[in-house]
C-alpha cells in the first residue's frame, strides 16, 4: 500500500514538473515557432537593424520605464486600430531585445511614433513635458540635457532617434509589403482587417500633414470653452496671451507664431488645427471636438492686433512685386498661395499669403532676419533696404481673406 | 500517522531566522510602500520627481514591485517556512548557517543592490523581473539554497502522507526555481513578440507559482493550527492544489490578448483563466468549511489575517478570470483595473496571507514581543486602507477604458484619471499605518507575551498534538 502511494505520488510529481513543461512548450515554444515561421513569411526584404545610436536610446527607454507608462502594441480591436493605426505584426519586433510591450498605458502607444512629432517638439517634451502639454503627467528627464531643451546630450539624442525607429520598418516597407503580409499571414478575417485593412498605418490625430482635406471651421463668438481649450492645449507653446512666448517655447526652431501680428482666414485655421505645421513643433488636433476646434479658432482670431493699413504708394509696390517675382515666388508662388515651383523642395511649406497676413511689422522682421528653424531666409545681404521695404509691404497685398 | 522513536523528539525551529527574515520582510515592506507611494505621488505632481533621475517614475516603479515581491514576501514567506517546515515534516530545515546564508545573499545581494542598481538606471524593462541581470543570477542560487535548506525535510520523511501545505511549498520552490529564469533571461535572448510570449508566462508564475502558493500554504496551515481542527477535507486540498499547478502555468498569455501572439495560444490561456476561476472556487470553499464557527474576523489574530486573505483570494481570481475574457479583456486592459487587481492580489491576498502566518509564527517564538491590540488595529487600517485602493483604482480603470474608447484626445483620460489618483496616494496612509502597528505589535510588546496568550485563551500546544492537524489519513 505505501509503495503503492510513494509510487503515485512521485508520479503526481513528475506530472507536476511535466504540466510545468508543457506550459512552456504550448505557451512559449510553439507560438514562438509559428511567430517564427509567421515572420519568415510576412517580413520585407530589407528590415533596417537599429543602429548603434538607436540601440543606446533603446536602453535608455527601458532604463527609465517608459514601457511602463507607454505600450509598443497596437492591438487587435477597434479602438486601438482607430486610435494608433494598423495592428502590429510579428516582424515589426524583431529587433526588439528585450520586447518592450507593456501593459498599462498612462500614455498614448508608442509603437508608431516616427513622424508624429518634430525633433523639437520630442527634445523640449522629454525636457519639459508639462511646458508643451500642461495637463501631461510624464516625467521630466533634464539630465540627458545640458541645461536646456535645445542643448541635449548623446543620451537625449539617442533616445529621440530611438524614438524614430518606432514605425519606422513598417513605414518605409510601404503598402505593397503590407499587400504581401497580408496574402501570406494565417490568421482570422477580423485580425487581417486590423492589421491590413481601410485606414490609416499611423492614425495618430496628432500627426502634421502637409496638405489634404480638412473640415472649414465654422465661425463662432468667443466664448469661455474656446479659453480652456486654449489654456489647456496651446498656452504651453503659444502663450497665455497668444505672443507665442509660452513655456514650452525656447527649446522650439521655429518658434511658436505669435498671433498678436497675424492676421488669419478662417481657411487658414481651420486647415492649421486639422493638419498642423509639418516641420514644426505645431501639432495637428484631429481628435479635438470640432466645436472646441472651432471656438479655440476664435481664440487665435481674438488675439490679432488690427491697425489701420497704410497707404502705400504705386512706385513702392511695382518695386516690391518685381523684387517678390524675382526673390520670392519660387517659393510663395506667383500669387501668393505658397505654391511655387520650389515649395515642395523644403520641409516646411511656405506661406500663403493668400490666406494669412502678417502685420506690417512681423512681414519686416521676417524678410530681415528670415525665421529660424525654417527655409525663410534672412535677406538683408541680398535685398537693399528700399527693396526690403517694398516687398515686405507687397506680400501683404495678396490676402483675399476667406474669398477662395 | 507513523510515529518511529526519532521523530518524537520535538524538531528544532529556527526561531532566530523566523525573526530575521520577519524584520527583514517589514522593513523591505514599508521602503516598497515609499517607493510605491512617491510614484504615485508623482502621477498627482510631476514635479516631486525633481531633477534627479534617481527619484523618476519609472525606477520607483520599478522598486516598488520587485521590493514587494523580492524583499517583503519573499522574507515573509521564508520566516514562515522556517517555522512551518519543522512543524509539516517533524524533521528540522537542513542548516542553520546555510540559513544564514540565504539570509545574506537575499537582503545583502539581492534586495538592497538591486534596488540600488535600478536607481542608478540598471534594470531591465520586462514586469516582475526589473531587478537587472547579474542580480537574477543571484536570485536563481539563492532560490536554489532556498530548496536545499528546505525540502530535504519533506523528502526524507517520505511522501504518502505529505499535508497539502507541504505540497504547495514544495511546489512553489520548485516551480519558481524553474520559471524564474524563463521570465528574467529567455526574453533577452528572444525577441519582440517571441520573447514577449515567455514574458507573459513569468507575469503570470510570478504570482502564481511563487506568490499564491506559498500564500495558499501560510493558508491551509494557519487555519488547522489556529482553529485545532483538521482541513474540512484533504481530498479537495489536493484536487486544488493539483488543478492549480496544472492550470496556473496555463495563464500566462492572458496578459497579451488581442496580440500578435497566435489566437489559438491565447485563447487556450482563456479557457485555463476561465478554468482557474472554478479551482480557487473549489480551494476557497474547502477553506471556509475548515474556518466554519470562527466568524468573519476570528479573534486570533493570524488567523483573522489568513481568513481575510482567503476572501480576497476568491474575489481577486474570479475578477482575473472575468478580466481574462475578451470582451472584458478589450476595454480594462492596460487602465488602473489592473493595477487594483494587482494590489488586491498581492496586497490583499498574499500580504493579508503572509502578515497571517508572521503573526502565527511569531506568537510561537518563546522569547519574542507581541501585542495583540496593535496587531488588530493594524489590521483594520490595512482591510478598509486595501478595500478603497482597489475601489478607487477598479472605478479608475472603467473611467479610463470608456474615455480611451469614446475617442477623445488621449489627454482626457489622464486628467479624468487625477481625482483618482489623489485618492490613491491617500490610502497610503492607512496601508502604511497598519503594516506599521502589525510590525510594532510584534517588535514592541512584551517578549513571550505571545505564547501566553495562546496559553490562557485556548490552552497549552504540545508538540504532540500539532503533528495530527495536519495528518492526512483517517477524515476528521
Ligand atoms: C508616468 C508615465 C510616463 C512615463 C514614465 C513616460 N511617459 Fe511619455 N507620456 C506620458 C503621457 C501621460 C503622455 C501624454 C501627454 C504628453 O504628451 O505629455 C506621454 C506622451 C509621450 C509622447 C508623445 C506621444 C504622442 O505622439 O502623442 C512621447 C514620444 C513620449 N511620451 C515618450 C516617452 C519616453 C521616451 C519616455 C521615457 C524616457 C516616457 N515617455 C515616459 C506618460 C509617461
Ligand atoms: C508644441 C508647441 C505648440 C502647441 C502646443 C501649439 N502650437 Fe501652434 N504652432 C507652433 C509652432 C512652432 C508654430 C509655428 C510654425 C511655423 O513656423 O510655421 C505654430 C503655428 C500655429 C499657427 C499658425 C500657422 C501659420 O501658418 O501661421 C496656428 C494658427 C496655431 N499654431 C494654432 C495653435 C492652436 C490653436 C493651438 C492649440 C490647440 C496650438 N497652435 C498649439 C507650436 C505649437
Ligand atoms: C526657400 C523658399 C523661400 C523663399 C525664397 C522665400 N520664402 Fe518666405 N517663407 C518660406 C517659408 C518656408 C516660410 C514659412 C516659415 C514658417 O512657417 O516657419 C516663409 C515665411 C515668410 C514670411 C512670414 C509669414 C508670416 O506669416 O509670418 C514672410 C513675410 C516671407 N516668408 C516673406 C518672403 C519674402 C518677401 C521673400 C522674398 C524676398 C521670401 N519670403 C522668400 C520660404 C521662402
Amino acid at each position: 500500500m505505501r509503495r503503492v502511494l510513494r509510487m503515485s505520488y512521485l508520479v503526481a510529481g513528475l506530472g507536476g514538473i511535466g504540466f510545468f513543461g508543457m506550459s512552456m512548450l504550448l505557451l512559449g515554444v510553439w507560438p514562438g515557432r509559428t511567430l517564427e515561421e509567421q515572420i519568415r513569411r510576412t517580413q520585407p526584404a530589407y528590415p533596417l537593424p537599429p543602429t548603434a545610436s538607436e540601440q543606446r536610446g533603446r536602453r535608455i527607454y527601458s532604463r527609465e520605464g517608459c514601457a511602463y507608462c507607454h505600450t509598443q502594441q497596437i492591438r487587435y480591436v477597434g479602438s486601438d486600430f482607430k486610435r494608433f493605426g494598423k495592428a502590429t505584426l510579428a516582424w515589426e519586433t524583431i529587433f526588439d531585445f528585450p520586447h518592450l510591450w507593456g501593459t498599462r498605458r498612462i500614455g498614448p502607444d508608442l509603437s508608431r511614433e516616427a513622424g508624429i512629432r518634430s525633433s523639437d517638439w520630442q527634445l523640449s517634451h522629454l525636457y519639459a513635458p508639462q511646458a508643451l502639454v500642461a495637463d501631461s503627467v510624464m516625467p521630466a528627464f533634464p539630465w540627458l540635457f545640458d541645461g536646456a531643451p535645445n542643448r541635449p546630450r548623446q543620451e537625449a539624442r539617442d533616445l529621440l532617434d530611438y524614438l524614430d525607429t518606432l514605425g519606422r520598418n513598417r513605414a518605409l516597407a510601404g503598402p505593397e509589403a503590407d499587400v504581401h503580409a497580408r496574402d501570406a499571414m494565417d490568421c482570422s478575417a477580423d485580425e487581417r482587417r486590423y492589421a491590413f485593412g481601410k485606414g490609416e498605418l499611423n492614425a495618430s490625430p496628432a500627426m502634421a500633414r502637409r496638405s489634404g482635406e480638412f473640415p472649414l471651421l465654422p465661425r463662432v463668438k468667443t466664448q469661455p470653452a474656446g479659453q480652456d481649450v486654449y489654456a489647456r492645449n496651446c498656452a504651453g507653446c503659444h502663450g497665455a496671451r497668444g505672443e507665442g512666448n509660452g513655456k514650452g517655447a525656447d527649446g522650439l526652431s521655429p518658434k511658436p507664431t505669435n498671433f498678436t501680428e497675424q492676421e488669419y482666414s478662417q481657411t487658414r485655421l481651420s486647415q492649421a488645427l486639422w493638419h498642423g505645421v509639418a516641420g514644426s513643433a505645431m501639432p495637428a488636433w484631429r481628435d479635438v471636438s470640432r466645436p472646441d476646434l472651432a471656438a479655440v479658432a476664435q481664440v487665435v482670431r481674438s488675439f490679432s492686433a488690427t491697425q489701420a493699413e497704410p497707404q502705400i504708394p504705386p512706385p513702392v509696390l511695382e518695386l516690391g512685386a518685381s523684387v517678390y517675382k524675382a526673390r520670392c515666388a519660387q517659393c510663395h508662388g506667383a500669387t501668393g498661395g505658397g505654391d511655387g515651383t520650389a515649395a515642395g523642395q523644403f520641409p516646411i511649406a511656405p506661406t500663403n499669403f493668400r490666406t494669412q497676413r502678417p502685420s506690417l511689422a512681423a512681414s519686416l522682421r521676417t524678410v530681415r532676419n528670415g525665421i529660424e528653424g525654417s527655409p525663410m531666409a534672412p535677406w538683408t545681404n541680398e535685398l537693399r533696404e528700399d527693396e526690403i521695404n517694398a516687398v515686405a509691404y507687397y506680400v501683404r497685398t495678396f490676402y483675399t481673406g476667406d474669398v477662395r | 500517522m507513523p510515529e518511529s522513536s526519532e521523530e518524537s523528539a520535538p524538531p528544532v525551529v529556527e526561531t532566530s531566522l523566523v525573526y530575521a527574515h520577519g524584520l527583514a520582510a517589514f522593513v523591505a515592506l514599508l521602503i516598497s510602500a515609499c517607493f510605491g507611494f512617491w510614484a504615485a505621488a508623482e502621477l498627482v505632481v510631476p514635479q516631486l520627481a525633481g531633477s534627479s533621475p534617481w527619484l523618476t517614475w519609472g525606477r520607483l516603479r520599478y522598486d516598488h514591485t520587485q521590493g514587494i515581491m523580492l524583499g517583503w514576501l519573499g522574507n515573509a514567506f521564508f520566516a514562515f517556512l522556517y517555522h512551518a517546515v519543522p512543524v509539516l515534516t517533524g524533521r528540522s530545515v537542513t542548516n542553520l548557517k546555510l540559513g544564514q546564508w540565504l539570509f545574506g545573499l537575499w537582503n545583502f545581494i539581492v534586495v538592497i543592490p538591486g534596488w540600488i542598481l535600478v536607481l542608478a538606471g540598471f534594470s531591465q524593462p520586462l514586469e516582475w523581473a526589473e531587478f537587472p541581470l547579474v542580480i537574477d543570477g543571484f536570485v536563481v542560487l539563492a532560490l536554489l539554497l532556498a530548496a536545499i535548506q528546505f525540502l530535504p525535510p519533506f523528502f526524507s520523511r517520505g511522501l504518502e502522507d505529505l499535508y497539502v501545505s507541504s505540497w504547495y511549498i514544495i511546489g512553489g520552490l520548485v516551480f519558481t526555481l524553474l520559471a524564474y529564469p524563463m521570465g528574467n533571461f529567455v526574453p533577452e535572448l528572444l525577441p519582440g513578440a517571441r520573447g514577449a510570449a515567455f514574458s507573459g508566462l513569468w507575469i503570470h508564475d510570478a504570482v502564481g507559482l511563487f506568490v499564491t502558493p506559498l500564500a495558499l500554504a501560510i493558508i491551509y496551515f494557519v487555519i488547522p493550527a489556529s482553529t485545532r481542527r483538521p482541513i474540512y477535507s484533504h481530498f479537495l486540498s489536493m484536487l486544488g492544489f493539483w488543478l492549480l499547478f496544472f492550470l496556473y502555468p496555463l495563464n500566462g498569455t492572458h496578459h497579451y490578448v488581442f496580440s500578435v501572439i497566435p489566437m489559438s495560444a491565447q485563447i487556450g490561456a482563456i479557457t485555463a483563466s476561465t478554468l482557474l476561476g472554478v479551482d480557487v472556487v473549489i480551494v476557497v470553499t474547502n477553506l471556509f468549511l475548515s474556518l466554519r464557527g470562527t466568524g468573519w474576523f476570528p479573534r486570533d489574530p493570524g488567523l483573522r489575517f489568513v481568513s481575510t486573505g482567503t476572501m480576497f483570494y476568491l474575489v481577486v481570481s474570479l475578477q482575473g478570470s472575468l478580466q481574462a475574457q475578451m470582451s472584458i479583456n478589450q476595454s480594462v486592459h492596460f487602465s488602473d483595473w489592473v493595477i487594483g487587481h494587482s494590489h488586491m492580489a498581492m496586497l490583499g491576498f498574499a500580504s493579508f496571507a503572509a502578515l497571517g502566518g508572521l503573526v502565527h509564527a511569531w506568537q510561537r517564538i518563546p522569547w519574542a514581543s507581541y501585542q495583540a491590540g496593535m496587531i488588530n488595529t493594524g489590521y483594520w487600517l490595512l482591510l478598509s486602507g486595501v478595500i478603497v485602493m482597489v475601489v478607487d483604482l477598479t472605478i479608475a480603470g472603467l473611467v479610463q477604458a470608456s474615455s480611451w474608447k469614446s475617442g477623445a484626445p488621449w489627454l482626457d483620460s489622464v486628467r479624468a484619471s487625477q481625482p483618482y489618483w489623489a485618492i490613491r496616494i491617500f490610502t497610503f496612509l492607512p496601508i502604511a499605518a497598519g503594516f506599521f502597528m502589525v510590525m510594532a505589535g510584534l517588535f514592541a510588546g512584551k517578549p513571550g507575551a505571545g505564547l501566553k496568550a495562546i496559553r490562557d485563551t485556548v490552552g497549552p500546544e504540545p508538540v504532540a498534538e500539532i503533528a495530527p492537524r495536519f495528518a492526512t489519513g483517517g477524515q476528521a
